[in-house]
């Protein structure tokens, strides 16, 4: 039986590599570093937060984050109050979501544009 | 945000010939009514960086509002017995039969009984919310049981057995650990009371996998069993553990033996939705949605891992308790297909206000094939309904945690994955896992799909970007489908100086993949503009209509793995898995084959030598030399998301020729499982030159040949900066002059012999 476990993920994400982060604020899509890719699948394979995603009120426009519950047949739970007219911005909400539940340490409000 | 679950349905067939009649299968939950009205389908996808949404009205008898009411749809397989005056009489009994449960944690499940909920009468043997194997008798209302002291082994085989004694009322339940070694073993029994000389109700189906709600006649069944079920006896008398083990150990019961009630034999008509008594009273049954046959008893010895060479080792049968072949609901609608329209992608569109305000917009898919004798057009476009069907409702992003991991983004779910993620009685995809973790095998059309129509995502909406692209090349194509390439044969390919093939043909089965060796040995000439195609051996069932069966063996890139010994076809008894490890991988038929996922960006094609020859001139006519092709699609590529890579070892011709490659995906290309034997640094596409997509180019036989773009993106890029590009217009040039029945020369006689 195959298995791919959220608890497999095991990288450890340096809080002060703010450069990281800057790089993802830059660029949500790839191509990336390869220690960005690594804090990315860090993120993304543990489902750390429980798993955030998008859901799109209209095609290539606009979207509301939710969040995927834990069992099946339960309904998504939605944010009304946070709607994205950009990927980009919704990548970096999400990242900054997840950066501080592993790190401990937010940088949602600081200046890394 | 449109609401494209205000209906649902599904299209009874979901392929059709025209002058044939199709019926829609109709629900609401929320309204009573909506505007019906039957589109084709140019192209389903909402991308507005794409052509956006373009569906033909197709008037009809139809157009019009449509009643509409809600229609359950009861998920969950089990098996049934119809009464019959020995299970009725029963008096003192024993039952047992070996078990390998999967989902201890699901509640009380019912492993084989004739009880009916609603009035709480009969007797049962299952297991109980603790897991524990459990009997009981209720007579008159009162339910008496008995109940082992110790929980079962998930995927641990046990035998549970229970017996009723009518003289002295006295119940009895057992279970017995197969292995009972390593702190395996649950060996347990308990006893009980209850009245004597209890009586059975009347006109009550014998139920395995669950018990009825009712008498049966309502489809109504609850405290379903996940998990496999091998050889059920039934004797009249009090039998002990070793008795009924013993029973059960037979492959043929015992002539003459008086006591034998019934000897269920689940090896038998594995094909089938039969269920078979070998005992003296002719009790055979039927299972209802499909649980999974061709698995491995506990009898199962390893000594051949294909159930077609030893049969009696397979007589368990996996039943689920989200189990959905056919949601058997009424028809609302019904159409005859006009014979002046043309073959294609259809839809019945239902329009309505939703009841929040919000326009409401929903699809019932079917498709028009054309049949043999049939062609308007030198082109037939093939609609993968195969591989629509193999991935019909996925669950993929909901369920499969790394998915964000493996797309590299944010999911973006649309609203029918919202409805699909607390709407699970609609069943999965061949891609999903049950409940109990384990893979779902088959997939019927039975049943509304949510992800086969437009707006619906998948592999269907990005073939519709290539009928969209054709219909904007005017040139004239029929639509054909697989299952009827797989029904008619190569006589239907036959019909068409040129087949062309989508984003994605992935599921094949044997009687297709004949049919376009035949075809393309015989002259026909063949447009590949996908990758990852004729990847997994598949079978559509003999006679089921719209139902298809994968196995998933222990390579390829998949996402559930099927058990041990467990790869073969339940409905054909071909072996499953990729056509790579039955012998014929993709590169022999179309000199290709899958090398990669690439997810996190797509990637351009450079020219390679060969597009120099002057035999494939054509190819490149209005390309320049070193022109960059493709630099913009999915992701920026028009190669990407599934690629494919020529092989001479996997079967490319000898005079293929590589004339473009799209090979610059860095570390995101991601070679697939059967690509490598051992790990090692250095895999994905930024240090493998093997992670690459091929264009290519063969002649096959008597004017034949065979061309091929190696990549699922090549699709998506046609209709950028409005078709005026360099992947349309390559694609054009070899469409036009595979159309054109003139010979490709200059490659010599051996290209009149078939490869």
């Amino acid at each position: 039986m195959l298995t791919t476990d959220a608890s497999q993920a095991r990288y450890l994400i340096d809080p002060t590599r703010l450069d990281l982060a800057r790089e993802f604020r830059r660029m949500p899509r790839g191509h990336y570093s390869l220690e960005l890719q690594q804090v990315l699948y860090r993120m993304r394979w543990s489902g750390v937060g429980q798993r955030h995603v998008l859901l799109m009120l209209e095609p290539g426009r606009r979207w509301m984050l939710a969040q995927l519950p834990e069992r099946r047949g339960e309904p998504l739970k939605t944010f009304p109050e946070q709607v994205f007219t950009s990927i980009a911005d919704a990548e970096w909400t999400v990242f900054c979501l997840r950066w501080e539940l592993l790190t401990g340490e937010s940088i949602s409000n600081l200046n890394l544009d | 945000m449109l609401n494209t679950v205000a209906v649902i349905g599904y299209a009874a067939p979901i392929e059709v010939a025209r002058g044939s009649t199709v019926e829609f299968k109709l629900s609401s939950a929320t309204l009573t009514s909506a505007r019906a009205q039957i589109v084709k389908i140019r192209c389903g996808d909402p991308d507005p960086s794409g052509p956006g949404v373009q569906l033909i009205a197709m008037p009809s008898p139809l157009d019009g509002e449509v009643a509409l009411t809600h229609q359950p749809i009861h998920a969950g397989s089990c098996g049934l017995v119809d009464d019959a005056p020995v299970l009725r009489a029963l008096g003192s009994f024993s039952i047992g039969c070996w078990v390998w449960p999967t989902l201890l944690d699901a509640g009380a499940q019912t492993v084989v009984a004739r009880w009916r909920e609603d009035t709480q009468e009969g007797w049962r043997l299952g297991l109980d919310a603790q897991g524990r194997a459990s009997f009981a008798v209720a007579v008159a209302g009162h339910t008496c049981s008995a109940t082992a002291s110790r929980a079962l082994l998930e995927r641990e085989w046990a035998f549970i057995g229970a017996s009723y004694d009518a003289t002295s009322g006295q119940l009895e339940v057992f279970q017995h650990s197969l292995d009972v070694l390593g702190g395996r073993d649950r060996s347990a029994s308990d006893k009980g009371s209850a009245p004597r000389h209890a009586a059975w109700p009347a006109g009550l189906p014998l139920s395995f996998a669950a018990h009825l709600c009712d008498d049966g006649t309502q489809h109504l069944a609850a405290a379903h069993f996940n998990g496999k079920i091998d050889r059920p006896r039934l004797h009249a008398g009090v039998h002990s553990l070793e008795a009924l083990r013993a029973s059960a150990a037979a492959l043929r019961p015992a002539r003459g033996d008086a006591d034998l009630v019934a000897a269920w034999d689940f090896s038998e008509s594995i094909g089938s939705d039969r269920i078979v008594d070998r005992g003296p009273h002719g009790l055979h049954g039927k299972l209802r949605n499909a649980p999974t046959r061709a698995v491995t008893g506990a009898n199962w010895s390893a000594r051949t891992p294909h159930w077609t060479e030893a049969t009696e080792e397979y007589g368990a049968i996996h039943f689920h308790n989200d189990d959905i072949d056919d949601c058997r609901w009424n028809t609302n609608l019904s159409l005859d297909i006009p014979t002046d329209w043309p073959s294609g992608f259809y839809s019945l569109r239902l329009s309505a206000t939703d009841t929040d305000g919000q326009p409401a917009e929903s699809h019932v898919p079917f498709f028009i094939g054309a049949q043999p004798g049939q062609a308007r057009a030198r082109l037939a476009f093939v609609a993968s309904t195969a591989t629509f069907l193999a991935y019909s409702n996925s669950a993929i992003r909901l369920d499969l945690q790394p998915t964000e991991a493996m797309l590299e983004q944010l999911l973006v779910l649309g609203p029918d994955d919202a409805y699909l993620q607390e709407h699970r009685e609609l069943g999965l995809s061949t891609y999903d896992t049950h409940s109990d973790g384990s893979g779902w095998c088959y997939a019927s059309a039975a049943r509304p799909i949510l992800n086969m129509r437009p707006h619906g995502g998948g592999y269907y909406q990005m073939d519709t970007r290539v009928i969209d692209w054709l219909d904007s090349t005017g040139i004239s194509y029929d639509v054909i489908t697989d299952s009827d390439i797989h029904r008619h044969g190569a006589q239907l390919l036959a019909d068409y100086g040129c087949v062309l093939t989508g984003c994605h043909p992935e599921y094949y089965t044997q009687q297709m993949l004949d049919a376009f060796e035949t075809y393309q040995a015989g002259g026909g000439r063949h447009v590949y503009l996908g990758g990852n195609g004729f990847y997994w051996r598949t079978a559509f069932h003999p006679t089921k209509p719209g139902r298809i069966e994968i196995r998933r063996g222990l390579t390829g890139t998949r996402t559930w793995e099927g058990e041990p010994g467990e790869n073969g076809l339940s409905s054909t008894g071909e072996p499953s898995g990729l056509w790579r490890s039955n012998g014929r991988p993709p590169q022999r038929l179309v000199g290709v084959g899958f090398d990669a996922q690439v997810f996190d960006r797509g990637c351009a094609y450079r020219r390679l030598p060969d597009s120099l020859d002057p035999r494939v001139a054509f190819i490149f006519e209005g390309v320049g030399e070193q022109e960059v092709i493709g630099d913009f699609g999915l992701r920026g590529g028009a190669g990407g998301h599934e690629i494919d890579r020529v092989d001479t070892r996997l079967g490319s011709p000898p005079h293929l020729l590589r004339v473009a490659t799209a090979d610059d995906f860095g570390s995101g290309g991601l070679a697939t499982p059967e690509e490598f034997g051992v790990s090692h640094r250095g895999l994905g596409g930024d240090q493998n030159n093997q992670i690459r997509a091929d264009m290519t180019f063969f002649p096959t036989a008597r004017g034949g040949a065979v061309f091929t773009t190696g990549s699922i993106a090549w699709g998506m890029a046609l209709a950028h900066r409005g078709y005026d590009n360099n992947v349309s217009r390559i694609t054009a040039n070899v469409l036009r002059r595979f159309i054109d029945p003139a010979p490709f020369t200059g490659f010599g006689s051996s290209d009149e012999e078939a490869y």
